[in-house]
C-alpha cells in the first residue's frame, strides 16, 4: 500500500471507533459510538459500506459470531483493525496534527468569520 | 407496547432490494437496534438508506459494464437493419412457411436468436477483453449471461415497441435512418435511441447478474498488487513476466489488430491517388513516402491507444516496452498503405504485398517475445522406428499440425484469388506467412539484450523502407494508369454518344467502373449462333403487316445479343466480355453480393408502328432447373425519337418455372407469353424490343437459363 494514501474522514472516524471498541466492535456498537460523538444519526448501512471499503484496502478484518436469538438468529460480523490500518491512522494522526498545529490561534476562534 | 417486529415490508426490502448478496450482520443489527427501542421510522429509514448506498456501491463497481452496454448498443441500429435483411429475404420465408401454421413461433425463434447473436458477442468481446475476468466468469456464468440476455430483451424489446407504437409512432414514422452502417452506428436520432434501447438494457443486465461483484475486488487486487522489480524497461527486458503467456498472446494480439485496424482505415482514408494524368517521379517518391509514414503513425497510434489503456494487463508489466513494440510493428505497418492502394484497384498484388508485411512483423514480434513464449525450436528430422523390421529404411514424419494449417491456408488463400476475392485472399496468405514466419523464426541466443534487440528492430525496419517505397510506387503508378484508362474509356463514350444524349453513358461516367465479377469478366454480351443463309434483321418492310385488315402476325426470329451487367451500371461496359452461344449453355454467375441483370436485346431494323400491333407473344426457351420464379419484362423502344422513348408492356411468369409446374427439364421447354400492348402508348412506333429477365430473389446473382426464340406481333 502506498504512503501517500490517506483516510477519509468517514474511515478515520470508524477506524477509531472500532479501535475503541476493541473485541465488541459490530455494526450497532460502532453506529452508537459514532451517533454519540457526532450527535446525530447515522445510517448503519453506510457505516458497513466504509467497513467493506476499509477491509478491501486491508485495514480491517471481519470475523461472524455466533447467531443471537435478541437478533433474529442473525449473527454479529466483528471488526478489527489491521496492523497497516493502526500504521495508516497513526499517518494520519501525524498528518492532522501538523496541519493543527501549523494554524495561528487567531484562526481557531469559532466565532471569526473565515472566507 | 412496543412492537418486537420490524415492519415486515421492510424487513423484506432489506432482505431482497439489496443487490448482491444478503448481508445477515446487517440485518441482525437493524433488528437488534430496533428491539432495544427504536421507531418504526427509524428502521425504514435505515433500510432505505443500505438499499441506496448498496445500490450506489454496486453501480459504481460496474461502471465498466455499463460504458461497454453503452458502446456495444450503438451497434445496435446496424444490426437491426442487417438482421431485417435476412429476415426479409426470401428464402427465409419459404422455410418458415415449411413450420405450417406454427411458422408465427418459428419466425420469432428465428428473429429471437438473430437479436441474441448480437447480444452474446457483447458478452464474449466483455468477457474477453476484460482483464482479470477470466477466471472468474467462465462456464455456469457465461451460460446464464447467454440466457439471461436473450430472456430479457424479448419482453424489454416488446415494451420498447408498444411503447414507441402508441406515443411516437408518428414521429418515428417520418425518421428516416442512415443508409450505412456507419451512419447508423454514429446516428444519434431518436429512432436509433430506441432501437437500441432494449439492446442496451438486455446486454446490461445479464452481465450484472452474472458478473460477480467480487470481481471489482480482484480487479482492485490485481492494481494493487506490487509492480516487478525491475530496471528501466529500456534497459533490459524482463526475462519472466509475471502475466501468462495467453494473456499476453490475447493482448498482443490485441495490439497488432488494432493497429493494424487503424493503418488499414487511414490507408484507405488519406492514401490518394496523385491528381496528376502523368505525374513525375518525385510526385510519386514524396508521395510514397508521406503515405507510408501515414500508415506507420496509424498503426502505432493505435496500438498505443490500446497499450495504455487502464484496464490493459500489460500497460505496466510488459515483457517488452512498447517502443520496440512499435519499432517492430513498424515494420509491417509500413506495408498497409500499397497494400490499400493495390486492393482499391482490385489487384491480387494486396495479397502478396499483405504477406510480405505479415512475414516481417512475425519475425519481429518473435524475436522479441522470446522471453515470453517459448522459443521455437527446429523439427527434428525424420524419426527412425527401430522397433520395426528394416528399421534402419523406415522412417516417421514429425507431426507438425500448424504445417497442415499453414498448407490449408496457402491453398484457399489461392482459391480466393483465383475467385478474384483479393482480400479475403490478402487475408489468408497474411495468416499463412505469419504463422510461418512465427514458426520458423529461432533464437540465436536466450539472453535477450534491449539495445540489441532496439537495433534489430531498427535495422529491419531500415531494410523494408526502401522495398516498401519502391511497391507504393509500383501501387500508385498501377493506380494511376488504370484511372487514366477508364477515364479515357469513358470520355471516348461520351463523345460517341453525347449526340443522342445516351444517359446511360453519363450515368456511367459518374460512377466510377468497378470490375464487378460475373463469372470473372466485368460484364458480358452474348450473342447468338448466327444461323447460315438466314439473314432477318433488318427487318425487310413488310406491307401485309402494315396494311389495314390484315390479321397475319409477323414472326421476328430472335438475333440480338444478351446483356448480362451489374448494377448501377445500365449495360454492359466497352471492355465486356463477347462470346457467342446461347444462355441455355452458358453459366454466368456473379462472385460478388451485387445481382446479376440479364436483358436481350432485338433491333428490328425498321420501325412499326404501334397502333398497328395489338399484341407481342414472345417464345422462349426454358431450360433453367433452379427452383423460383422467373419473370420476363418487356420494353419497346423508339431509338430515332429524341430522347429514346421507350415503352413498358409489364412482365409475366415463366409458367414452366412456377412452382406448381416445376419439374426437372432434360432438354429445353418452350413456351409463349404474350403481352398485350396498350392502346393510346406514349410512343407511336418502336425498332427495339428488349426482354428483361426478374429471377426471383434465391437467384439473383445467376444468369436464368433461358432463351428467347422468336417474337410474334399480332396485329390490331
Amino acid at each position: 500500500m502506498s504512503d501517500r494514501s490517506y483516510l477519509g474522514e468517514f474511515e478515520l472516524m470508524i477506524l477509531l471507533a472500532v479501535l475503541h471498541l476493541g473485541d465488541e466492535a459490530y455494526g450497532v456498537p460502532i453506529s452508537r459510538e459514532l451517533e454519540r460523538h457526532r450527535r446525530r444519526d447515522i445510517s448503519v448501512g453506510s457505516v458497513y459500506a466504509a467497513l467493506e471499503r476499509l477491509e478491501s484496502k486491508g485495514l480491517v478484518a471481519s470475523s461472524l459470531g455466533d447467531p443471537t436469538p435478541e437478533r433474529g438468529g442473525k449473527a454479529k460480523r466483528y471488526f478489527r483493525v489491521t496492523k497497516e490500518g493502526l500504521r495508516q491512522v497513526h499517518e494520519t494522526r501525524r498528518v492532522l496534527t501538523g496541519l493543527w498545529r501549523a494554524l495561528p490561534d487567531p484562526k481557531l476562534d469559532p466565532k471569526l468569520d473565515l472566507p | 407496547m412496543r412492537r418486537t417486529e420490524a415492519p415486515p415490508l421492510a424487513t423484506w426490502l432489506l432482505e431482497h432490494g439489496i443487490p448482491g448478496d444478503y448481508d445477515e450482520a446487517l440485518a441482525g443489527d437493524l433488528l437488534e437496534e430496533f428491539r432495544s427501542g427504536r421507531s418504526d421510522g427509524w428502521f425504514w429509514r435505515q433500510v432505505l438508506a443500505a438499499c441506496a448506498v448498496s445500490w450506489g456501491r454496486s453501480l459504481r463497481a460496474r461502471i465498466p459494464l455499463f460504458v461497454f452496454a453503452l458502446i456495444w448498443s450503438m451497434m445496435a441500429p446496424a444490426w437491426k437493419v442487417f438482421t431485417d435483411g435476412i429476415e426479409s429475404a426470401l428464402s427465409i420465408d419459404r422455410i418458415l412457411q415449411s413450420f405450417g401454421p406454427v411458422w408465427v413461433f418459428a419466425a420469432l425463434a428465428v428473429w429471437l436468436l438473430l437479436n441474441s447473436i448480437f447480444l452474446w458477442a457483447g458478452i464474449s468481446v466483455f468477457v474477453l477483453f476484460q482483464a482479470g475476468l477470466r477466471e472468474v466468469f467462465r462456464g455456469k456464468m457465461l451460460r446464464r449471461a447467454f440466457l439471461l440476455a436473450s430472456l430479457i430483451f424479448l419482453p424489454i424489446y416488446g415494451v420498447t415497441w408498444v411503447w414507441g407504437s402508441l406515443y411516437w409512432y408518428s414521429f418515428f414514422a417520418n425518421t428516416k435512418m442512415a443508409t450505412t452502417p456507419l451512419g447508423q452506428i454514429a446516428d444519434l436520432q431518436m429512432l436509433s435511441g430506441a432501437i437500441r434501447l432494449p439492446y442496451f438494457i438486455a446486454l446490461f443486465a445479464a452481465l450484472w447478474s452474472a458478473v460477480p461483484q467480487s470481481i471489482r475486488t480482484s480487479q482492485l487486487q490485481l492494481v494493487d498488487s506490487p509492480p516487478i522489480e525491475s530496471s528501466t524497461p529500456y534497459d533490459s527486458l524482463q526475462p519472466e513476466s509475471t502475466l501468462g503467456v495467453y494473456t499476453v498472446k490475447r493482448f498482443f494480439g490485441l495490439m497488432v489488430g488494432a493497429g493494424l485496424i487503424n493503418a488499414m482505415l487511414a490507408g484507405i482514408l488519406l492514401c490518394r491517388l496523385p491528381g496528376f494524368y502523368s505525374p513525375t517521379f518525385s510526385t510519386l517518391l514524396v508521395r510514397s513516402i508521406l503515405h507510408i509514414v501515414i500508415g506507420v503513425i496509424a498503426g502505432v497510434g493505435g496500438s498505443w491507444l490500446y497499450w495504455k489503456n487502464p484496464s490493459s494487463p500489460i500497460r505496466e508489466r510488459s515483457p517488452i516496452p512498447f517502443p520496440l513494440f512499435a519499432l517492430i510493428c513498424a515494420s509491417g505497418w509500413i506495408w498497409v498503405p500499397p497494400m490499400a492502394i493495390f486492393s482499391e484497384q482490385l489487384s491480387p498484388a494486396t495479397a502478396i504485398v499483405a504477406a510480405i508485411g505479415a512475414g516481417f512483423l512475425a519475425i519481429g514480434l518473435r524475436y522479441a517475445t522470446f522471453s515470453v513464449f517459448a522459443p521455437a525450436v527446429p523439427a527434428a528430422s525424420y524419426e527412425s522406428e527401430d522397433d520395426e523390421l528394416f528399421s534402419q529404411s523406415l522412417y516417421r514424419a514429425p507431426w507438425e499440425a500448424q504445417g497442415y494449417v499453414i498448407t490449408f491456408l496457402l491453398y484457399a488463400g489461392g482459391c480466393a484469388l483465383a475467385m478474384r476475392l483479393n482480400l479475403i485472399a490478402a487475408a489468408l496468405f497474411a495468416l499463412c506467412a505469419f504463422l510461418f514466419a512465427w514458426n520458423r523464426t529461432f533464437a540465436r541466443d536466450q539472453d535477450l539484450d534491449a539495445r540489441r534487440e532496439y537495433k534489430r528492430a531498427a535495422l529491419r525496419l531500415a531494410l523494408v523502407f526502401i522495398p516498401a517505397i519502391l511497391v507504393t510506387i509500383w501501387a500508385l503508378l498501377d493506380g494511376v494508369a488504370h484511372r487514366n484508362y477508364i477515364a479515357g474509356v469513358n470520355a471516348a463514350r461520351s463523345t460517341a454518344e453525347a449526340a443522342s444524349a445516351n444517359e446511360d453513358a453519363s450515368e456511367q461516367t459518374k460512377s466510377p467502373p468497378s470490375a464487378t465479377g460475373i463469372s470473372g469478366y466485368q460484364s458480358v454480351i452474348l450473342w447468338p449462333v448466327p444461323e447460315k443463309k438466314r439473314i432477318l434483321p433488318p427487318l425487310p418492310p413488310q406491307p401485309s403487316f402494315l396494311a389495314h385488315g390484315t390479321t397475319k402476325p409477323l414472326i421476328i426470329k430472335f438475333d440480338g445479343p444478351y446483356w448480362y451487367f451489374q448494377p448501377p451500371h445500365k449495360g454492359p461496359s466497352p471492355r465486356a466480355f463477347q462470346v457467342r452461344g446461347t444462355p441455355l449453355v452458358h453459366d454466368f454467375q456473379t462472385n460478388n453480393f451485387a445481382s446479376l441483370i440479364m436483358e436481350a436485346h432485338q433491333t428490328l431494323g425498321t420501325s412499326i408502328p404501334l397502333a398497328r400491333c395489338r399484341e407481342i407473344q414472345v417464345g422462349l426457351l426454358n431450360s433453367d432447373n433452379r427452383r423460383g420464379i422467373i419473370n420476363l419484362a418487356v420494353l419497346l423502344a423508339d431509338s430515332s425519337s429524341p430522347g429514346r422513348s421507350q415503352l413498358y408492356i409489364g412482365q409475366q411468369p415463366v409458367a414452366s418455372s412456377l412452382p406448381a409446374n416445376f419439374g426437372f427439364k432434360s432438354k429445353p421447354a418452350g413456351e409463349t407469353l404474350r403481352f398485350p400492348i396498350p392502346n393510346p402508348a406514349k410512343i407511336r412506333k418502336f425498332d427495339q424490343i428488349t426482354v428483361m429477365f426478374f429471377p426471383d430473389a434465391s437467384n439473383y446473382d445467376i444468369g436464368p437459363k433461358v432463351a428467347i426464340d422468336q417474337f410474334q406481333l399480332i396485329p390490331r
